[in-house]
């Protein structure tokens, strides 16, 4: 029997690798995890992991302002190890009731694998200006 | 504007998909806007406000989730973090300590937990507070006293079962006391039949209890003060 394909449609799915996020920020020698074994989870709606805990979009979706997945409004992750859209943490980041801390664990947020900042230059203390 | 409405309707129906489980629910007050609830938990176990059902007002500001919501007891509740009056709560992370990853449902449960675990030094309600820290067994029992009267806590399981309106007139007077957020042992003590009596002149309870205090308008005593001068302090 032959078969003659005319033509066909490919199909490709993408998901943000939570885990090599982290470890992509890790000294050389670790190890990258077996692919393949963590594609069995179903889509489990409310499954907390799986959502940023800011906009409790998936991390798969994009924030809210954004329109398109991927790229265009990507994942960062913490050296606390807590993930969110970079869109989501920077809007928190830039309130001052963030203190600048992790909205999971309250630790001091820095981006993992962020250079240190020069010692001539520290991050300007956002201050609001307060008038009774 | 639209993420956050987006967030709160998921968030809401969330919460009633698992509200058998937790006892929690919540509700929009209009069926058609996203800033105002009610939710509702109940008292939890171990506590006297076990078998009570408590209701929150919760209002989701327009910049939530980076500001907090804002959450006040609608049923009234006898605790040191929570205003007897007016059901205004003291409670960090409804604050300073607000972080985006809250929801309404965790708000809910941080507040059920704060019900089992008063902070009666950080307080809300000083008179409340104070109670709590000279007496735990009359805070246990004022507190017991409001779930049963405001969250529809089942009454007293006194084996006797006596009815608490045939209490006789001190009774009646402690309920009364209690029911107003007085510490009971002093109105016991300055006799709270008469505490209730000036109370129900239209007087703050706890006015009354200062100037009975203060005049020492208690027991041979009383003759001798003459109403008129409590009257007097209490218009003053």
């Amino acid at each position: 029997m032959k078969i003659t394909i005319n033509n066909y449609h490919a199909i490709a799915l993408w998901r943000w690798n939570l885990k090599a996020g982290l470890q992509q920020h890790q000294p050389a020698n670790a190890q990258p995890t077996a692919e393949g074994e963590e594609e069995e989870e179903e889509e489990d709606d409310d499954d907390d992991d799986d959502v940023c805990g800011i906009c409790r979009v998936a991390y798969d979706g994009c924030c809210p302002d954004c329109k398109t997945p991927g790229d265009e409004c990507p994942l960062i992750w913490g050296e606390c190890t807590h993930v969110f859209h970079m869109h989501c943490i920077i809007k928190w980041l830039d309130t001052e009731s963030s203190k600048q801390q992790c909205p999971m664990d309250r630790r001091p947020w820095v981006t993992a694998g962020a250079a240190a900042p020069p010692p001539d230059a520290p991050p300007a203390p956002r201050q609001a200006a307060r008038v009774a | 504007m639209a993420s956050r409405n987006k967030r709160l309707a998921r968030e809401v129906a969330d919460c009633q998909k698992d509200s058998s489980k937790s006892g929690i629910t919540i509700r929009l007050v209009h069926p058609d806007s996203l800033d105002k609830f009610v939710g509702t938990f109940p008292g939890p176990q171990g506590t006297p406000y076990e078998g009570g059902t408590y209701e929150i007002e919760i209002e989701a500001p327009e910049g939530y989730p980076f500001q907090p919501l804002k959450m006040r007891f609608i049923t009234k509740v006898y605790h040191p973090n929570v205003s007897s009056q007016s059901g205004f709560i003291c409670l960090d992370i409804l604050k300073t300590s607000w972080s985006p990853v809250f929801t309404l449902r965790t708000c809910l449960v941080s507040l059920q937990s704060l019900l089992s675990t008063p902070e009666p030094n950080d307080p809300q309600d000083a008179e409340v507070a104070k109670v709590y820290l000279t007496s735990r067994e009359r805070f246990d029992e004022t507190a017991r006293y409001w779930a049963q009267v405001y969250a529809g806590a089942p009454s007293s399981t006194s084996p006797n079962g006596a009815s608490e309106s045939e209490g006789g007139e001190d009774k009646q007077g402690r309920r009364a006391a209690q029911l107003a957020g007085i510490d009971w042992g002093i109105a016991d003590e300055l006799g709270a039949p008469w505490v209730v009596r000036f109370a129900e002149m239209g007087f703050e309870p706890r006015k009354v209890v200062e100037v009975l205090q203060l005049l020492n308008y208690r027991a041979d005593n009383r003759e001798r003060v003459g109403h008129e001068a409590v009257l007097e302090r209490l218009f003053s």
